[in-house]
């Protein structure tokens, strides 16, 4: 398929009108009618239906209609960039984490985007996924880190970009601090400092307290304060792994069959992606997430006791 | 920190669903592409036989070669991640030198992965003359990764996210439902492997660039079993040098 007929499509598919979709593409008419009769060709049915005044996307159509347009803005996200940095643009990216999503694991792909878009203006916001997915739709912020999410809208992509285990992280005067690992049996005895809106607490209760609730101590929404209030001896924290902790906390992996959740990557779909946006997904869908870099065959026993940030 | 990652590991799939220790194609590099691709069509099932006639029929019959981009032509620039989210602009890469870019279909095609050893093993010739290789998989996630680590390739391997480069070469093309069925009957997941719910591929092709980002040389061949010869890469590389140095 080429560029043009795609553009071509596009500009039917969001006008429904071919007589506009020609003036936008400052092509003639038949012109345009031609370039979408060849990419259905090519995709193999129809895309647009066509019947006196009406105009309207078929179910194909519609199917392909979110991929091309991220194939055309991806294919089109060189050239803005080019023209970004003749007009010395700055180029704000404004990403959403979910609480449970440090802000130490974008800390590299943005470094490595702010190398090719010198004008790169980040703003971090945090908030609750659902939050987060209003967030999207409103413009608001452009990309989002979530774990676990129930119900994304068709309007948003979503990308799975790795999975990761939870551990418990306590205080070294815990009297668990000296565990290799922490049984089931263990948990059920000691209190838990309880996450507020935990995206994986359904799991946590399934896998651990399938019939009695953990005993709860105190809550926050807020990982820094749960581990202020561990370090303190108040509880148990169950963390996601790849959370940095404070330097006085110590980590040591669940027994048994360990919580794990996916951590996922969000954007609007059909919006045009700004050259940064684009350089974002591609770093975010391409990069080695496991935190040990080019050693993956550490096994799973040997935790280190001071945890670190994902280098 | 330790890994929960090696999981990853497992859901990798195997780079040939045929192959055995006896597989005819790897670390093969004396052999020609041709020779390697004789003897990998030996191993086709009646079923794999059925689907390789009928995608290269549909490619030739809708003619989708014809839209790729020619000698002479400006070649597209990019950005691209490698396969550790570093990033690559064409730009840098043809900085001192020729380009050449070579699209391939994924680490699941044999053929494919053939075409990259005969690379890897080329790779010295290639930099001798000045010459940057990099090779574009429509892939995403931890499989160019593990592609790479697999085939234990010291290339450039970028994954072309969203099939914008594929699509601005010409060379992109829809997967037709019949090719689809065949290859998730043998296990490959595009959906998942490029992060899109419509299956894309690019034809295979390769192209030599030249410093200032004109294409000096195309091979675009819809029958994705035949590929270009790195003897016949170093040779357009040559002349390009020769003609215009």
């Amino acid at each position: 398929m080429e560029l043009h007929q795609v553009r071509y499509f596009l500009a039917v598919a969001s006008t429904l009108n071919f007589t506009r979709a020609a003036e936008q593409c400052n092509v003639t008419q038949p012109a345009l009618t031609k370039g979408v009769q060849k990419l259905e060709q090519e995709l193999g049915g129809q895309l647009i239906y066509r019947e006196r005044q009406l105009t309207q996307l078929t179910d194909l159509g519609k199917e392909v209609l979110p991929m091309l347009e991220r194939t055309l803005a991806s294919a089109e996200a060189v050239r803005r960039r080019a023209q970004e940095f003749q007009r010395k643009d700055v180029a704000p990216l404004k990403i959403g984490l979910a609480p449970s999503i440090s802000a130490s694991l974008v800390l590299d792909p943005i470094a490595e985007i702010a190398k090719f878009v010198p004008g790169l203006h980040v703003e971090l916001r945090e908030g609750a996924a659902e939050k987060l997915v209003d967030l999207l739709l409103e413009g608001e912020i452009n990309a989002a880190m979530v774990g676990d999410v129930q119900d994304v809208p068709a309007r948003i992509d979503d990308w799975s970009l790795f999975e990761e285990r939870y551990v418990a992280v306590l205080a070294p005067t815990h009297r668990l601090a000296n565990r290799r690992s922490i049984g089931i049996d263990d948990l059920r005895e000691t209190i838990l400092l309880e996450r507020a809106d935990c995206d994986v607490a359904a799991k946590i209760q399934q896998s651990y307290f399938p019939e009695e609730p953990p005993q709860l101590g105190h809550c926050s929404g807020h990982d820094l304060h749960l581990q202020h209030m561990a370090a303190a001896g108040f509880g148990v924290i169950l963390a996601p792994e790849h959370m940095p902790r404070l330097p006085t906390l110590k980590t040591i992996p669940l027994e048994g069959d360990p919580v794990s959740r996916e951590v996922r990557l969000l954007a609007v779909q059909g919006r045009r992606y700004s050259p940064a946006l684009d350089a974002f997904v591609k770093v975010a869908r391409l990069r080695d997430w496991s935190f040990e870099g080019s050693d993956r065959r550490v096994p799973h026993a040997a935790v280190p006791e001071v945890a670190r940030a994902p280098a | 920190m330790t890994t929960t990652r090696a999981a990853a590991a497992d859901r990798f799939q195997p780079i040939d669903p045929q192959s055995d220790d006896s597989s005819p194609m790897l670390n093969q590099t004396d052999k020609t592409l041709a020779r390697i691709r004789t003897e990998l069509l030996t191993t086709f099932s009646a079923a794999d036989w059925e689907s390789y006639n009928h995608l290269v029929g549909w490619l030739r019959d809708t003619d989708v070669a014809s839209h790729a981009l020619k000698v002479g032509d400006d070649a597209p620039d990019f950005l691209l991640p490698d396969v550790d989210g570093r990033l690559h602009s064409s730009e840098q890469l043809r900085r001192n030198g020729a380009l050449v870019v070579s699209f391939f279909r994924g680490g699941w095609c044999p053929f494919c992965t053939a075409e990259l050893c005969a690379l890897q093993a080329a790779k010295d010739e290639f930099e001798s003359i000045g010459a940057t290789l990099a090779v574009v998989t429509p892939e995403t996630r931890d499989f160019p990764r593990q592609l790479k680590r697999s085939l234990g390739l010291d290339l450039k391997v970028l994954s072309d996210v969203d099939y914008g480069v594929a699509m601005s070469y010409g060379v992109l093309f829809r997967v037709p439902d019949e090719i689809k069925a065949h290859y998730s009957g043998l296990g490959f997941d595009f959906g998942a492997r490029h992060g899109s719910p419509v299956w894309m591929l690019p034809i295979p092709a390769t192209y030599v660039i030249d410093a200032e980002g004109r294409i000096r040389s195309a091979f675009v061949e819809p029958d994705f079993t035949i590929r270009e010869e790195p003897a016949q890469i170093l040779a357009s590389l040559r002349q390009a040098a020769f003609t215009f140095k």
